[in-house]
């Protein structure tokens, strides 16, 4: 009885192992065969399904939007600072604060104005279908307009030039 | 029968019984009757487990079974596993893309 027991429970657990090694083992190395390097615009050609002269011209229009991106983001933060400094000088929230707030979300506005607008010129590049889809996830995932589900999860810190 | 009984025979009965010896009863006699009536009624798990098990063991014992059972667990794993592993990929590669083109502070 113990010696049969002994058997069947370590057939299991041996069975149990092997699924489990080769589940995890194939799944890292997938993870590591598949990953992108920063700054890969391979993800927008795989899901979009984007040929060469599609994705020369996007990654041109993507440059030009990352520098006045990353301008924008350091006034984000001037902006964010300003607000901080004027709001520690006071336990009330003083008129120069709120014009600091009111600019901070002004230059926000900004932001998310131009950001819109790239999605809405590297979909017109597109093809109709795929375009559309573009927008609308884009959208979705940087505007939150499906609430906190549509945001992807990263697991690096986030944009290279973003500032806190 | 009953017409053929008479006081002298019940006497007789009576004589006979009491000139028979009787022997004396072991200890918990009645206890342990009962308890081979119910030892005699009860089913049997352990021996059928036991058979049951063996053969399972023996089964699980047997080279060409067991080499089968796990190359498809490996297989099986292996596939799950790239599976899931595109997906994180590509998910990751997806968060990247909007990391870089729609930093967390315009969000």
């Amino acid at each position: 009885m113990n010696r049969s027991l002994a058997i069947v429970l370590g057939a299991l657990a041996l069975g149990v192992a092997l699924f489990c090694g080769s589940y995890l083992v194939s799944q890292r190395l997938c993870q590591v065969c598949v990953a992108q390097p920063a700054g890969s615009l391979d993800w927008l050609r795989k899901e979009f399904k984007l040929n060469d002269i599609e994705m020369a011209r996007i990654q041109k229009l993507h440059a030009d939007y990352l520098s006045q991106c990353n301008m924008l983001c350091q006034m984000v933060t001037a902006k964010k600072q300003a607000v901080a400094a004027a709001l520690n000088t006071t336990t009330n929230v003083s008129p120069v604060a709120e014009q600091k707030l009111a600019e901070l979300a002004a230059c926000r506005a900004q932001c998310q104005s131009r950001m819109l607008q790239y999605f809405v010129e590297v979909s017109q590049i597109m093809p109709p279908a795929e375009g559309r889809r573009y927008l609308v996830e884009m959208q979705n995932f940087t505007l939150d307009f499906q609430g906190e589900n549509a945001q992807p999860r990263s697991e690096s810190a986030g944009h290279e030039h973003h500032q806190p | 029968m009953k017409e053929n009984m008479n006081p002298d025979d019940a006497k007789l009965g009576a004589l006979l019984r009491a000139s028979r010896a009787a022997p004396a009863l072991p200890p918990r006699f009645q206890e342990n009757v009962w308890r081979r009536i119910e030892d005699a009624e009860a089913p049997v798990p352990s021996s059928s487990g036991l058979s049951w098990l063996d053969a399972l063991a023996a089964l699980v014992l047997r080279p060409r079974l067991a080499l089968a059972t796990a190359a498809v667990l490996v297989v099986a794993g292996a596939l799950l596993g790239v599976r899931e592993g595109t997906l994180a990929a590509n998910q990751a590669a997806q968060a990247q893309y909007l990391d870089a083109v729609a930093p967390v502070a315009l969000r």
